[in-house]
């Protein structure tokens, strides 16, 4: 089966709530998941990133715009005439129905041939890795089995679209990382296209093929996980995938090839700018903890700080320097065994200019 | 997306849910509307003269103010008792069997006919009456009237007290009184000043669940009250079997239901939802302060003790009474009362058998279905399918029966002398219970299960069957359990239903008594009391059976 694209079109959905009365869960959403795509809704809760997923699903029904899989719009079909596979946070597994009879649900809601249903469920338990389990009931197994089958219910059944909402949430640390792996492993395979919900932003990073990340019920930026780390396109989408320092800064000289910036009273620049910034101009800079420079004596570039804290971390050291009215954080991996700046020492941060990026809303 | 809309994409769940409200109008609306038409409406036109010439009657306003007052008595010595056990099951520091022991007892009165007692009454107090006539040697003692009439029903509905007030009890965390001993307070002073102010709500609770229970009760006056007693459902009663007068029985009926009424939204939507216990997060651990002094223990245990004995006395006279020739004159052993009921009264148990039989399966499954659709649909109107589907639950027996007697007796829609009419009586009145195990269950269901069998595919109506169904089988057996269990033992509306067709065994123990054949109505007591344990044991059976792995347990077959 050649896997297909789904197309949401100015999605809304609107909800009556008790204090601030109608507000947008999702507001305008448009989004394109390619063919055999793994893309990854990311947001905080409440960023309406859930209820998209469950307006693709076909739980919930959008009250403006469309939702198109593999070109024929299914806005106006029940979840039952979609041809999805759905994979919950809580599983959803029939606790009535041993693992067999989860799994081979679907294919019995199909009319299937009782020699086909056998055959497929013993075939797709192999794939998850659960053979054997057929006989066992729901609530014998652990977490992470049970996560397994709720996969294994979902593919079963060919779906044309995979969709995932938070189902690793509930498993423990270890678990966690090796479920995703096996998911995303599962989808190559199969070829289906996946969207997957999640507001965990290293499970985001390891699992896509892109990420859309969803603020206050619209996708505020989509693209690579490194596209987003490096090129952040707000502050809060900076602030939401990795940690970063947000510092004010002032446009000091526009050239086609590099921009100018003045941060408290120190020169700085980068290649890396906006369009259409103009001298005076106040903006912010993002620069993430780990690209910094931590220098032990001041040598007449950079900025200079005093250290306030320091927290060694094994693999890392974590600093956090003053800097006239700003702390800026920086992370050193590798630390040295000696020669490590301690608090209330005067250090210089060097700033590479790569490592700039400017963001064009002034400070408030 | 409109609602419309939505529904349209899902024929069955409409077509469901007309076909409820069709019922519902039916059984429900109908009658109450040809009731209330019958005591309001003259000549086609409005009037009040009928009700307000009933309360110029001295008669019927005896019995208005008889009713209230029973009723208050009965609420106030039934919470009374009711906390007694609670209270001593809560905080008695009793063993699990105890435990068991103490439920029994107060369940016993709960699932018997409700004559039961009232017979065993005047087994022992009446003219010949073990006590007051062999015991005591009483001449002329009255067994008839307030005094007996307050005790046997006091005896019959405590247990809704204890089961309204030991789950308030039981969740007043220790530590709070633990708290109050460390600032000093004695244990007496800690109870009144902690235990019994965090409880008020379930007293006043428990207080109104007796008080209508008591207002709607038919056969314990009918029995116990006399003539010097009359009270409003008995009263409406002999209106209309006596004086065939349907208009007098139509207004008695009216009179009756606005204190019922009153109480059922006072009970439901006021006090139900105050509680003071909800507020706790986690428990504390087990106090490690006794809360109840050593003597006190003793005299709580003591206090349930004779309550048990007394209800186990009257079981057991119940018992030997149905198998002695002549209660109070003959005592030798004999069969023949039951050789009587399994000859005589052989059609009213078969018709009894027949119609509980019918209506358990159309019970049990109205009841799924409705609670279904509250819980879990988005059907419009789903809030007042709900209420409507409690009326007949709420009201008196009294009223609804004369209510379906006015409705059903003519065209267009002429049941009355089917078994219809008494199986649809019964589903109406007592599925109530299946609902609310429904819903309750329900609520415990993470809806994504059934999205999870949406998105394999499944319409609605095979989500229905293969998911939901069988997750809330048991609060269908409960239900079934509960109309199985009060067709048999029921009375007070349906005396007003039967016929030479169709008669039910509660008629014929009324029958026996007022015939003073009372070792067969001891006898058909006997047997109802053995059916219905056999059916609890059976359900309870069939709930362990299809209680779904990891799901919670569906426990009270009787809690309404």
């Amino acid at each position: 089966m050649q896997p297909v694209g789904i197309r949401l079109q100015g999605v809304s959905k609107r909800f009556e709530h008790r204090v601030k009365g109608e507000v947008y869960a999702v507001r305008e959403v448009s989004l394109d998941v390619r063919p055999g795509e793994l893309l990854t809704l990311l947001g905080p809760s409440g960023c309406g990133k859930t209820t998209t997923l469950r307006m693709v699903a076909g739980f919930q029904q959008p009250d403006a715009g469309r939702i198109l899989i593999g070109g024929q719009d299914v806005t106006d079909l029940m979840a039952n005439q979609r041809n999805i596979g759905f994979v919950f946070q809580n599983y959803a597994l029939f606790p009535h129905l041993s693992v067999h009879e989860n799994v081979a649900y679907g294919l019995r809601v199909q009319k299937q041939p009782e020699a086909d249903i056998a055959r497929a469920v013993g075939e797709v338990l192999a794939l998850v890795g659960l053979e054997g389990y057929g006989g066992q009931m729901p609530n014998q197994l652990s977490g992470g089995e049970q996560q397994r089958v709720a996969l294994a219910r979902a593919i079963v059944i060919r779906p044309r679209v995979l969709l995932f909402d938070e189902p690793l949430s509930n498993l423990d640390a270890r678990l966690r990382v090796q479920m995703r792996g096996e998911i995303q492993r599962l989808q190559k395979a199969l070829g289906i296209t996946a969207v997957y919900v999640t507001h965990d932003q290293e499970e985001a990073m390891a699992i896509s093929d892109r990420i859309a990340v969803m603020n206050q019920g619209v996708i505020v930026q989509d693209g690579t996980a490194e596209t987003l780390y490096r090129s952040p396109g707000s502050e809060f989408v900076a602030q939401f995938i990795g940690r970063t320092n947000l510092l004010a800064a002032r446009v000091v000289g526009v050239s086609p090839s590099r921009v100018d910036l003045e941060v408290q009273g120190r020169p700085l620049w980068t290649p890396h700018a906006p369009p259409d910034l103009k001298a005076g101009q106040a903006v912010r800079l993002v620069v993430r903890p780990e690209t910094i420079e931590l220098r032990p004596v001041f040598t007449g570039d950079g900025l200079q700080g005093t250290v306030t804290s320091r927290v060694f971390l094994g693999e890392k050291v974590e600093y956090q320097v003053q800097v006239g009215l700003d702390v800026i954080q920086v992370t050193d991996y590798n630390p040295n065994d000696t020669g490590a700046p301690q608090p209330g020492e005067t250090v210089t941060l060097g700033v590479p200019p790569d490592a700039v990026r400017v963001l064009r809303e002034g400070p408030e | 997306m409109t609602a419309a809309r939505r529904i349209a994409r899902d024929p069955a769940l409409l077509l469901t849910a007309l076909g409820l409200w069709v019922l519902l109008g039916l059984f429900v609306l109908f009658p109450l509307t040809r009731l209330l038409q019958r005591a309001f409406v003259e000549d086609g036109r409005f009037t009040l003269g009928n009700v307000l010439a009933t309360l110029g009657d001295s008669n019927h306003r005896r019995a208005f103010v008889n009713s209230l007052l029973l009723a208050a008595l009965v609420g106030l010595c039934g919470t009374a008792l009711g906390l007694l056990f609670a209270y001593t099951a809560a905080r008695g520091g009793l063993g699990r069997r105890w435990l068991a022991a103490l439920d029994a007892v107060a369940l016993l009165p709960l699932i018997s006919p409700p004559f039961t007692t009232a017979i065993t009454m005047i087994f022992s107090f009446g003219p010949r009456g073990l006590i007051s006539y062999h015991l005591l040697g009483l001449k002329g003692f009255t067994a008839y009237g307030l005094h007996t009439t307050l005790f046997a029903e006091t005896l019959t509905y405590f247990p809704l007290a204890y089961l309204t007030l030991r789950p308030v009890l039981a969740g007043i965390d220790p530590s709070v009184e633990d708290m109050a001993f460390s600032l000093g307070g004695s244990r007496w002073r800690v109870f009144r000043t902690v235990t019994l102010p965090l409880a008020v709500p379930g007293f006043a609770n428990a207080f109104l669940l007796l008080f209508a229970a008591s207002l709607a009760d038919f056969a314990t006056p009918l029995i116990l009250a006399g003539n010097s007693f009359p009270v409003l459902p008995t009263q409406a009663y002999l209106q209309i079997t006596g004086l065939l007068d349907f208009k007098g029985g139509a207004v008695l009926s009216f009179v009756l239901l606005v204190p019922a009424a009153a109480v059922y939204l006072l009970q439901r939507y006021w006090v139900g939802r105050r509680s003071y216990v909800t507020v706790t997060g986690k428990a504390g651990p087990a106090s490690q302060i006794r809360s109840v002094a050593p003597w006190a223990r003793a005299a709580l245990i003591a206090g349930c003790a004779l309550v048990a004995l007394v209800i186990a006395y009257l079981y057991s006279l119940l018992v030997y009474a149905s198998a002695v020739v002549a209660f109070g004159a003959n005592h030798a052993w004999t069969w023949r009362h039951y050789h009587v009921i399994f000859t005589e009264g052989l059609k009213a148990i078969e018709d009894t058998l027949i119609i509980a039989g019918a209506g358990m399966p159309l019970g049990g499954l109205y009841g799924v279905l409705v609670g279904y659709l509250v819980a879990r649909t988005a059907v419009p109107g789903r809030q007042a399918m709900e209420m409507v589907s409690m009326i007949n639950y709420a009201l008196p027996g009294t009223i609804v029966g004369i209510a379906y007697l006015i409705a059903f007796n003519d065209p267009p829609i002429e049941l009355t002398g089917t078994a219809l009419i008494i199986i649809a009586c019964y589903v109406f009145r007592y599925s109530p219970t299946g609902i609310r195990a429904t819903v309750a269950l329900l609520q415990q269901i993470d809806p994504s299960i059934e999205e999870a069998s949406r998105s394999l595919g499944a319409r609605s109506g095979t989500t229905f069957r293969r998911v939901t169904l069988p997750l809330i089988m048991p609060a269908f057996f409960a239900g079934l359990g509960v109309v199985f269990i009060r067709s048999m033992t029921a009375i007070s509306a349906t005396i007003f239903l039967v016929s030479i067709n169709w008669t039910l065994i509660t008629v014929r123990i009324l029958e026996n008594m007022t015939e003073l054949s009372l070792g067969p109505a001891a006898a058909f007591s006997v047997l109802v009391v053995a059916i219905v344990f056999a059916m609890i044991l059976a359900v309870s059976a069939a709930l362990r059976r299809f209680r779904a792995p990891g799901t919670v347990a569906v426990t009270s077959v009787l809690g309404g």
